[in-house]
């Protein structure tokens, strides 16, 4: 037997409400006031949340994902994308096609989430990019800690960039970010032109998206104008991108807007946390071998294989 | 579904501050839930309810979802809540400023919060040192 009640909120700040409640409300005995200063199961000490007043549970994802992000990116210089979309929408063809025009000297490496299976990894093994395989069982999306057991498999210090393709999925994966300086959300023309409509938040919570199988637009009845109009309503300043994985084609501004956010976030790493949406008070020292550079030679799209293991 | 996870977390963080307050269990959660963000209230109170077995309480749980709306601030000066998207066909904020066509960035309205927890009462009937405890009245 449990009790609920729902209400939104009035204007008044949370611990406005929560004082009221605390002088005013005598039917309730040993009310816990607000968890001010209350910290859950994480020794970190670079986020400061003396200005909120209770315990935010998504916070801690985001600065599990921090942490992430200070090991991969800062201590290994790893570039890290990563794909989020629905089944079906391109996702690993994407990033195949991503793979085959990166330059031979690029140390690629891959986390694959799926629900089941080995069918993505398998794919992405036969191009001979380092592979880690996460089957979440239950979980419809990858979070940091799923991440981090991920990279056991993988050598950080070899790897240049790092793509994560998360579960099919347009939903759950918002509120939890996974620590990439890039978060590209793939649709595609085959799932309607309202797919955009469909899924504000996921598109909020993302820096670019990419509008996937626009060679079948037309044979579907898919209005790409509007799902590009539809995005940039919702998600104002994000730039979106027509490609075609299967046939190559539409990648060569992808790839420069990859390479962009890897060269920015360099210099500046303050527009990376600005973006997790929570205070990060701490300094940055670059020291040797953190600065990551690519030397992509994009216009020339050649194919080739990579030969590391 | 990703509100089991979110859950599990929101029951430790509750069984964490009444322990930290001298308390084995806790009787009630208060948990605030953002509008913009993708956590299901009703999803989360059946995962709430499914989550919180004997080892919290040997009764009743009393949970109490509110809802957050967004809110946020522009370098222009403009702050309050955005509007909607009329078009979307799910619930968005209007991330576009009013006032200067800006890009908006949500302060408040993604988060998911625990804000209270109800401790039983102690045998002597008076309060386990609730609301003036040290840690409770970090405000801004």
């Amino acid at each position: 037997m449990y009790h609920t009640s729902r209400h939104p909120l009035t204007d008044a700040t949370p611990i406005d409400r929560l004082l009221d409640r605390l002088l005013s409300d005598s039917g309730q005995s040993g009310l816990l006031g607000p968890l001010g200063a209350h910290r859950m199961g994480h020794g970190d000490d670079d986020h400061e949340h003396a200005g909120d007043a209770e315990a935010d549970i998504l916070a801690q994802f985001a600065e599990q994902a921090d942490d992430l992000h200070e090991r991969v990116v800062h201590d290994h210089g790893i570039f890290v994308a990563e794909f989020l979309g629905a089944t079906g929408s391109g996702k690993t063809r994407l990033i195949e096609r991503l793979i085959e025009r990166a330059p031979d000297d690029e140390e690629i490496g891959v986390i694959v989430g799926d629900v089941a299976g080995e069918d993505d990894a398998t794919r992405f093994r036969e191009l001979g990019v380092s592979v880690a395989n996460v089957n979440t069982g239950k979980e419809c999306h990858l979070d940091p800690s799923l991440v981090e057991g991920a990279l056991e498999d993988l050598d950080l210090d070899a790897l240049d960039t790092l793509y994560i393709e998360n579960v099919g999925n347009m939903v759950c994966p918002a509120d939890f970010p996974l620590g990439a300086q890039a978060r590209v959300l793939v649709v595609s023309a085959t799932e309607g032109d309202d797919v955009v409509r469909k899924h504000p938040l996921l598109f909020q919570a993302c820096d670019g998206a990419v509008i996937n199988k626009v060679d079948i637009a037309e044979a579907v009845n898919a209005d790409l104008d509007l799902m590009e109009s539809d995005v940039s309503e919702i998600a104002p300043e994000m730039p979106t991108f027509r490609t075609s994985a299967e046939h190559g084609d539409g990648l060569d501004d992808l790839v420069d807007f990859l390479d962009e956010r890897g060269h920015v976030h360099a210099s500046d790493h303050e527009a990376y946390v600005a973006g997790t949406g929570h205070t990060h008070a701490h300094e940055h020292t670059h020291a040797d071998g953190q600065t990551h550079e690519h030397d992509h030679s994009h216009e020339d799209g050649h194919d080739h294989a990579h030969t590391h293991d | 579904m990703h509100e089991f996870s979110i859950a599990t977390q929101v029951l430790d963080a509750a069984r964490e501050a009444a322990a930290d307050h001298g308390a084995a269990t806790f009787e009630g959660i208060t948990v605030s839930v953002g509008e913009a963000s993708h956590v299901n209230p009703d999803q989360l109170e059946t995962c709430l309810e499914a989550a919180a077995d004997s080892t919290i309480t040997d009764g009743d749980l009393t949970i109490d979802i509110e809802t957050e709306p967004a809110y946020a601030e522009c370098a222009c000066g403009w702050s309050g809540e955005p509007g909607e998207i009329d078009r979307a066909l799910a619930y968005a904020p209007n991330l576009t400023c009013p006032e200067c066509d800006a890009r908006l960035e949500l302060q408040a309205g993604n988060e998911c919060r625990l804000m209270s927890v109800t401790l039983p009462e102690t045998d002597d009937g008076s309060d386990p040192d609730a609301a003036d405890s040290p840690d409770a009245n970090t405000t801004d």
